[in-house]
């Protein structure tokens, strides 16, 4: 703070040289004494929160199965990228471990797809185009939003039984396309797009889906951006509904996997092998997010959510 | 005369073309909403008033019966209090340490950005890696025991606990969430004027806590709302961790109603009609808790 003053009460003095916009910046700046504490406080939230993930990443490339104790955090000890050969290769050998990852895949594309598609589409209609039961039908999309997954777990997973869909890929896909926030975040964005730009499609002759389509969801790609992660990550993360919806091997998706995976010696894990499919399992969401890392603030800013 | 007419006339074209658009593009949605979340909801009432079992095929009414015997059986009260107890830790702790690391990493410094992004990392983890990567965390040759060796403490194996193991769930799911609403008050912070807090360092609101004081925390009064609902009904919900790690023991000590759900529905193939009930309850139980949070946050101002 006393850094901060100082500074503050030179920029006053010679205030002929420096322009209004630097003083305030003076006024809000961080004194060193303030850095060093960010420093110190960031790098440390780094360090807690990165070492389960850092002992699982040395753990890969470790043949023992077991965890040692105290747990050996040299990444220079016992590591070797052979170990990491054999272990990949003992994963991608269990059960048919390459057809649950495609499982995982499959699932995940065919909901983003058809959630993105259809919530735009509905995002669109809400924000833009009047009809009759327009606000009606909104509030049925954010009672949605009210109703919690376990409250309809049951009942869908008897509908399943009833339409004969249990263990099949439409029985995971279906009822997971609908997404409430999707379509609240399309709403939004479409709404700040100017009118005038669609009025001058419409006058080109253009119906409203034409204008949707090739006017105005161009427009939208952050929306469509933050729909397609968070709906990707949730997708690929959900546990729930495919425990009760697969009981058959076949259709196994990651998070069945890695729950099965656990079990499969009993009590004892194997650790090395277990880090592995869970790495291999976070890689696709490790990928997304780093491609689009700032896509995530702005989702929650484009929904709304805040001050 | 003649030429406004026929403007009004095509303006009515218009709308019905564009009314029949509308229709169409939300038709596919709506579609969806009615078949897998409205039915299965209705579906699921129905379901809860009837002594059910799909497998057996024996299906009759009962009225509210099951609802009587689920809130009558000692297991499901004791996991609804134990999940409200959960609750209540979990959504005041993760509010305030998301709170904190915003601010923290709101810093237009490298180091907040580039930290703050390797912080987000366990929210976008699936539940299940998470959790079997946290049994290691918490075993008795995991993380928290060789710290808590430095200071003479004897290893303790959390999850097999009856004591620990329900805390150390908690610990695990504070670890995880908290980045998750970290960056819904960041995306609040963000949207605060610097102008505030240039004026409010002109009148003496210069330090980190007179400005979470007067500043950050009337301001982003209802992202903390936000922030404390989404937290009550996702804790209220707490079941992935749970399943992986302990199962609901060591001897029910970290039973939550959907355990009780789930396992009155796959593991003991039994009625379905007490699973939908307590589903049910949980509902209301959620409501309930949402609509007091609103009814007591109202009478603080929006801003």
């Amino acid at each position: 703070m006393m850094f901060g003053n100082d500074k503050r009460g030179k920029l006053f003095r010679k205030e002929k040289g420096v322009k209004k916009k630097d003083v305030y910046d003076m006024l809000l700046s961080i004194g060193p004494a303030k850095k060093v504490v960010i420093y110190f406080l960031s790098i440390l939230l780094v360090i807690i929160y990165m070492l389960p993930f850092y002992w699982m990443f040395l753990k890969m490339f470790r043949s023992s199965i077991f965890a040692h104790f105290p747990p050996d955090l040299n990444p220079f000890s016992l590591t070797s990228l052979g170990n990491f050969i054999v272990n990949f290769r003992d994963v991608i050998s269990f059960g048919s471990f390459p057809l649950w990852y495609f499982n995982s895949v499959f699932v995940a594309v065919l909901v983003v797809s058809g959630s993105v598609a259809v919530g735009s589409a509905a995002g669109y209609a809400f924000a833009r185009l009047h009809f009759k039961g327009r606000d009606l039908l909104f509030y049925a999309v954010l009672a949605t939003l009210m109703i919690p997954f376990p409250v309809i777990s049951i009942a869908s997973y008897i509908f399943m039984l009833d339409l004969g869909w249990i263990s099949t890929y439409q029985g995971l896909i279906l009822p997971e396309i609908v997404s409430g926030l999707n379509v609240f975040i399309f709403r939004q964005y479409f709404m700040t797009i100017p009118v005038d730009v669609e009025n001058a499609a419409k006058l080109d002759g253009l119906n409203p889906f034409q204008i949707f389509y090739r006017i105005s969801a161009p427009m939208a790609r952050p929306a469509f951006a933050a729909a397609t992660i968070y709906t990707f990550i949730g997708t690929w993360n959900n546990f729930l509904w495919p425990l009760m919806e697969v009981h058959s091997q076949n259709l196994f998706t990651l998070p069945l996997v890695l729950n099965f995976f656990k079990g499969v010696n009993g009590t004892q894990i194997y650790w090395n092998e277990m880090m592995t499919v869970v790495f291999l399992t976070l890689i696709p969401t490790l990928v997304i997010y780093i491609l689009f890392e700032r896509y995530f603030v702005e989702g929650f800013t484009l929904s709304g959510v805040k001050g | 005369m003649n030429n406004t007419s026929t403007k009004n006339k095509r303006r009515k074209i218009d709308l019905k073309l564009e009314a029949r658009y509308g229709y169409l593009l939300v038709a596919p949605l709506m579609a969806l909403i009615v078949i897998f979340t409205f039915f299965p909801a209705i579906y699921s009432f129905a379901i809860s008033l009837f002594h059910y079992n799909p497998f057996g095929h024996q299906v009759f009414f009962i009225g509210l019966a099951n609802y009587d015997s689920v809130l009558h059986s000692g297991l499901f009260a004791k996991a609804l209090l134990d999940v409200l107890y959960y609750t209540v830790v979990v959504v005041s702790i993760q509010t305030i340490l998301a709170f904190m690391f915003a601010i923290l990493f709101n810093h237009k410094m490298m180091i907040s950005r580039i930290s703050r992004a390797f912080v987000f990392i366990p929210a976008i983890v699936s539940s299940v890696a998470l959790s079997i990567i946290f049994i290691w965390v918490f075993s008795d040759q995991g993380l928290i025991n060789y710290f808590t060796s430095f200071f003479g403490i004897k290893p303790i194996n959390f999850f097999f606990s009856t004591t620990y193991a329900f805390p150390a769930i908690m610990a695990l799911n504070i670890f995880s969430t908290t980045p998750y609403f970290m960056i819904i008050y960041l995306a609040g912070l963000q949207t605060i004027p610097r102008s505030v807090l240039e004026a409010a360092s002109l009148d003496g609101v210069k330090t980190g806590w007179n400005r979470f004081r007067y500043i950050y925390a009337p301001m982003l009064n209802f992202t903390t709302f936000i922030v404390v609902i989404l937290g009550i009904i996702g804790s209220m919900q707490l079941f992935d961790q749970i399943y992986v790690i302990t199962d609901g023991g060591p001897s029910h000590a970290t039973y939550v109603p959907l355990m009780f759900i789930y396992n009155r529905t796959f593991i003991y193939f039994g009625d379905v009609g007490l699973s939908a009930a307590a589903s049910f309850i949980l509902f209301f139980a959620i409501l309930f808790i949402t609509l007091m949070q609103r009814r007591y946050l109202k009478e603080t101002r929006w801003t």
